[in-house]
């Protein structure tokens, strides 16, 4: 059994509702989650299913109704928006599936983002270093907008890294890419998140990519089951549901 | 330099490199400059106007009093380095060795007139006449008819008082001569400082000392607000706006109209600023999100929008002032030719307020955008949407308050008048809700129309539908812009139709006066045989009146309160003219009572209705009047109205004919005499030399170019707020624009041809001007209607001619404006369109 401080993210019955003129929909479960340092976390899941609500709320976008979860002992569920938007800045990265990059500001100038609201030293000189690491060298000056969706993807991986995240969640990266950029774009991010050690949580249709992933769980109306691999790649398997157990 | 500096540089700098700023700065600058163009330029008309007009008080202001002025009063005129004249007038007889007159003499000082030209000949020959300020001590000016009258020439000796002056000049125009027809005998000027060898003003004396001033507008309104709170019982001070004249009333509806315009303008900029701020907090919630995603705080974002958006509006504002400048002085230099701008306008306050205007309309209509702004959730950018959006009911209601709180005070700012703009406000606002029900009805029936039309009509009348909500909005902005647009048309043709109307071609620009019973047919057959237009003969008899019912008059209106009141008229307390008529004279319209049959043999009286509200009489009261040597007791049997504008003899009170017809009476006419008659006359006159001319063809003709240069002002004013007008619909036009993109998108992909995505587009503007056409043609009836009889006194009527300019110019400006707006998107190629929108 790992020790607490191994654990990054830690939900515990987390549910998520909301209320409609008439009646209140459910839109996740009560749901238990315990993802390890270091490891690659895929959800998959049908479009409605709660994949994405389950990301925003676990990445601090949003609060849960009810349940608690901690992101780096971090008790998301109690913090306001302020605090939120802090832990993000420290300790987290996105990569959107419309890369949704800021449309009036450079190629390098979107990488640099994060780095400069983390406040961190020489954002430029990382931001560059990245750029290169995507291939992307040459293209520091152009604008979104002058760019192919591959391009900005590469470049939204970028801006996800150069803050050096502890935890990096990517909605569906691929989602709006031909296979092959896809492809591209995955190696691109698991090869970056090796180097960087850093821990991954991915939302995809797509079992080619969940596959590439260490555990895969599977949302379903709302609810979350762990998905067993043939070949557990180095972590326990926890098994989620029914039970709510956890191993911890 | 922190980061939420850089940041906002840094998104400011590439914005505006990239145009996405473009319409949010247009109106801003729009905003300003228009502002400091209309503030600058009606300032400047209104400027130019009153000096040229203070020609006719010979002074920019005047103060009448019976009695000499503290000197401490002229030595602060003096230190706010106003210009200065005196003239002292009164009536006195003048003599020659055989005949005397009883003159108007006036004695003036070497500094008279301020203002205009008193032009003098050194001879008989009017020609010769040049501009002069006051004879020289002991010699005489007068007019021609003085000279006729006293049967001398020049050259020849006046006696005045106890002094003798040598009479050396005809005087051919006085500037500030009186409009007034029964002005009592002819004119000589004299030099101030003779006036007491005359020893004329005695104890008792009955004169006027009239004090002019002129100088910059700044020091003379410092002056007049120093000086009026002093101002005693005995003193009459005024301006040329103040004499109840028809220029004077010509001007200020020119001022009224010149307000009204530029407060309209100034709407119609905010509401241009208000669209475009909506769309720029539209356009940045995605940036916020993701500013916010990685970690950016409220504090951080509001920060970095604040500055953005201070710096925007600092730009905005700067360059609006440059554009203003520019456009006032080239509107000015337009009208070089027929406007005097040399007078040094006061660039201060359009500058002031223009500066002020973009600084209340860059904050107040932003504040509630921005606000959502930086409230945008970072959840958008998982969802597509901000779920926080929907706030509470309470809130959304108050958002708009910033926005009604600033029109408000850009309306008290230029009219400064709280329950007008109020009533404007809440007006415009009920106006807004009506035309909001009305145009969501408009746009189901059109739908229904729609599904029987074409397929292009089709399209565009389902999209009107769909997007009912926004297009709602952009409905009512459109048919604001157009109503206001219509309005400033409808009431500048509307003022300036009423002003030729006051003024025709033909209108009298001679009075024969003092024409007597025996004079009669001789004067009718002058006129007859030249063919010329004539008011008809009025006989006029003199009388006092002595008692209302049982009153002594005396007892109800002093004399110096009927003179102030009464704006300089003759009126009660001193003899009156009077006349007795069969039928009511043109121009008069009964507002109380009946006009009497002309074989009534009552004694009967129809008043004037100002001076029977001053006097407090009503139709049944008994009025005593002294003709003469014989009283003359009559009932008040109607009230009237009188349009003092007209060019013919008014009076205060027409009798029936049986209490006046056997009273001995002095008639007067108005004529209009051309050009080519002038000599026929002066040859019929002289044979007449009892019969008093008097010539006011100077003042028409000066009248008609003021109002013509009034005129072409407000056209000027016009075009610019035609100018706003056109941004509002841009701005509205673009504010749709990324909805647009996306549908066009997805028609794209269905495989609409590009032929019925343009013609849907075209339609769907064309679709919506008309029906904002239509819907402010209506309201623009009621603002009008308003208008027209509350503010302007004047009659109201209905412009359906405009009705179809107004759905016109609405249906064809929206329709290109809207495809001008779309035609990029419409020629992009699927493709593009897609990669755009996703």
């Amino acid at each position: 059994m790992k020790l607490n401080s191994d654990v990054i993210l830690k939900v515990s019955a987390l549910t998520k509702s909301v209320k409609t003129d008439a009646k209140t929909l459910d839109i996740l479960h009560p749901m238990d989650l315990t993802v390890i340092a270091g490891d690659s976390l895929a959800i998959v899941g049908a479009s409605g299913s709660g994949k994405s609500t389950l990301l925003s709320i676990i990445a601090g976008l949003d609060l849960p109704s009810s349940g608690e979860v901690f992101l780096k002992n971090k008790p998301l569920h109690q913090f306001n928006e302020e605090q939120r938007s802090a832990v993000r800045a420290r300790h987290v990265g996105f990569i959107f599936q419309q890369f949704l990059l800021i449309n009036s500001l450079t190629a390098l100038e979107n990488i640099m983002l994060p780095a400069e609201l983390a406040e961190m030293d020489n954002p430029e000189q990382l931001a560059r270093e990245l750029l290169a690491k995507v291939d992307l060298t040459d293209r520091a000056e152009h604008f979104p907008s002058q760019l192919s969706g591959g391009e900005q993807q590469r470049v939204a991986i970028a801006r996800a890294f150069i803050s050096k995240p502890d935890i990096l969640f990517a909605d569906e990266p691929t989602g709006n890419l031909d296979t092959k950029t896809g492809s591209h774009i995955a190696d691109l991010l698991f090869e970056i998140n090796k180097q960087q050690g850093t821990t991954l949580i991915l939302v995809t249709h797509d079992p080619k990519l969940a596959a590439r992933c260490q555990r895969q769980v599977t949302m379903e109306s709302g609810q979350l089951t762990e998905t067993v691999t043939d070949e557990p790649l180095g972590t326990e398997p926890l098994v989620i549901k029914p039970s709510l157990s956890t191993s911890l | 330099m922190s980061y939420w500096h850089k940041h906002s540089l840094r998104l400011l700098k590439h914005e505006l490199k990239r145009g996405e700023l473009t319409i949010i700065l247009l109106a801003i600058v729009l905003a300003v400059s228009a502002v400091f163009a209309l503030s600058g330029f009606s300032s400047r008309v209104k400027q130019a106007l009153t000096a040229e007009s203070s020609t006719f008080i010979a002074a920019d202001r005047v103060l009448d009093t019976g009695s000499v002025i503290d000197p401490t009063v002229l030595a602060k005129a003096t230190s706010l380095e106003l210009i200065q004249a005196q003239q002292i007038q009164m009536s006195s007889m003048v003599f020659t060795d055989e005949k005397m007159a009883l003159s108007a003499l006036s004695a003036v000082s070497d500094t008279y007139p301020l203002r205009g030209e008193l032009l003098v000949s050194p001879s008989l020959d009017a020609s010769e006449a040049v501009a002069s300020n006051s004879p020289k001590s002991g010699e005489a000016w007068l007019e021609a008819k003085g000279l006729r009258q006293l049967g001398i020439a020049l050259g020849d000796s006046i006696e005045v008082g106890v002094m003798r002056f040598k009479v050396t000049g005809l005087i051919t125009q006085i500037p500030d001569a009186s409009f007034s027809v029964f002005s009592s005998g002819p004119v000589v000027f004299i030099n101030n400082n003779d006036i007491q060898k005359t020893e004329l003003i005695q104890p008792g004396s009955r004169l006027s000392y009239k004090y002019l001033f002129a100088g910059d507008a700044d020091n003379i309104t410092a002056f007049e607000q120093w000086f009026t709170p002093q101002l005693s019982d005995n003193q009459r001070w005024y301006d040329i706006k103040s004499q109840n004249s028809p220029l004077a009333r010509a001007l200020s509806k020119a001022d009224k109209y010149l307000s009204l315009a530029s407060m309209l303008g100034i709407v119609l900029a905010s509401v241009a600023v208000a669209v475009a701020s909506r769309r720029y907090s539209q356009r940045h919630q995605s940036v916020v999100a993701v500013f916010k995603a990685m970690g950016a705080s409220k504090r951080y974002v509001s920060k970095l929008y604040c500055l953005h958006w201070s710096l925007l509006s600092v730009l905005s504002i700067s360059l609006g002032l440059v554009v203003g400048y520019l456009i006032l002085n080239l509107g000015l230099y337009a009208m070089r030719d027929y406007l005097d701008t040399s007078t040094t306008g006061n660039m201060a306050y359009p500058f002031l307020v223009a500066i002020v205007t973009g600084i209340i309309c860059a904050f107040a209509f932003a504040i509630t955008p921005l606000r959502e702004l930086v409230q945008t959730s970072p959840m958008m950018l998982l969802r597509g949407r901000d779920n926080n959006a929907a706030s509470s009911l309470f809130t959304r209601l108050m958002s708009p308050l910033p926005s009604l709180l600033a029109i408000f005070t850009l309306l008290y700012l230029f009219s400064q008048d709280a329950v007008l703009s109020a009533a404007l406000l809440i007006g415009g606002m009920l106006v807004a809700l009506v035309l909001l029900v009305i145009g969501r009805l408009f746009m189901s029936a059109g739908r229904s129309a729609g599904s029987k039309a074409g397929k292009s009509w089709h399209l565009a009348l389902a999209n009107l539908k769909r997007r009912a909500n926004e297009n709602a909005v952009q409905l009512i902005s459109f048919t604001i812009a157009i109503q206001l647009l219509l309005i400033i048309v409808v009431m500048k043709n509307g003022l300036i139709d009423d002003w030729q109307q006051q003024l025709p071609d033909n209108s009298a620009n001679r009075f024969l006066v003092n024409i007597t019973a025996t004079q009669v047919e001789p004067v009718n057959n002058f006129v007859d045989s030249l063919g010329i237009e004539s008011s008809g003969l009025f006989p006029v008899v003199r009388g006092r009146l002595t008692k209302i019912n049982n009153d002594q008059v005396t007892k109800r209106v002093s004399k110096e309160e009927t003179k102030s009141a009464d704006n300089g008229r003759r009126g009660v307390g001193r003899e009156l003219n009077m006349t007795w008529r069969d039928g009511l004279p043109y121009e008069n319209s009964l507002i109380a009572g009946s006009w009497w049959q002309p074989e009534d043999t009552r004694a009967l009286v129809s008043i004037e209705s100002t001076l029977a509200d001053k006097l407090a009489v009503e139709i049944g009261d008994n009025l005593t009047f002294q003709l003469g040597s014989e009283e003359v007791l009559v009932m008040v049997s109607s009230i009237r109205k009188v349009n003092w504008q007209t060019l013919q003899p008014n009076f205060y009170m027409i009798f029936n004919q049986h209490v006046l017809a056997d009273f001995p009476a002095t008639y007067i006419s108005s004529l209009y005499v051309p050009d080519d008659a002038t000599d026929a006359l002066q040859d019929f006159l002289t044979q007449y030399p009892t019969i008093t001319l008097i010539d006011v063809d100077a003042i028409i003709t000066q009248l008609r170019s003021v109002i013509g240069q009034v005129s072409i002002a407000i056209e000027f004013i016009l075009l610019l707020v035609v100018l706003a007008g056109s941004l509002v619909l841009v701005a509205q036009v673009q504010a749709s624009m990324e909805e647009r993109e996306r549908e066009l998108a997805i028609l794209r992909t269905l495989g609409a041809s590009g032929r019925l995505l343009r013609n849907s587009v075209l339609f769907e503007f064309v679709a919506l001007g008309a029906l904002a056409g239509l819907m402010a043609s209506i309201a623009m009836e009621l603002g009008v209607y308003i208008l027209q009889s509350r503010i302007f006194d004047m009659p109201g009527s209905f412009h359906f001619q405009y009705w179809l300019l107004g759905i016109g110019a609405g249906a064809s400006f929206v329709g290109l404006i809207g495809l001008l707006s779309c035609w990029r998107l419409l020629n992009m190629s699927s493709v593009t369109l897609i990669r755009r929108t996703m």
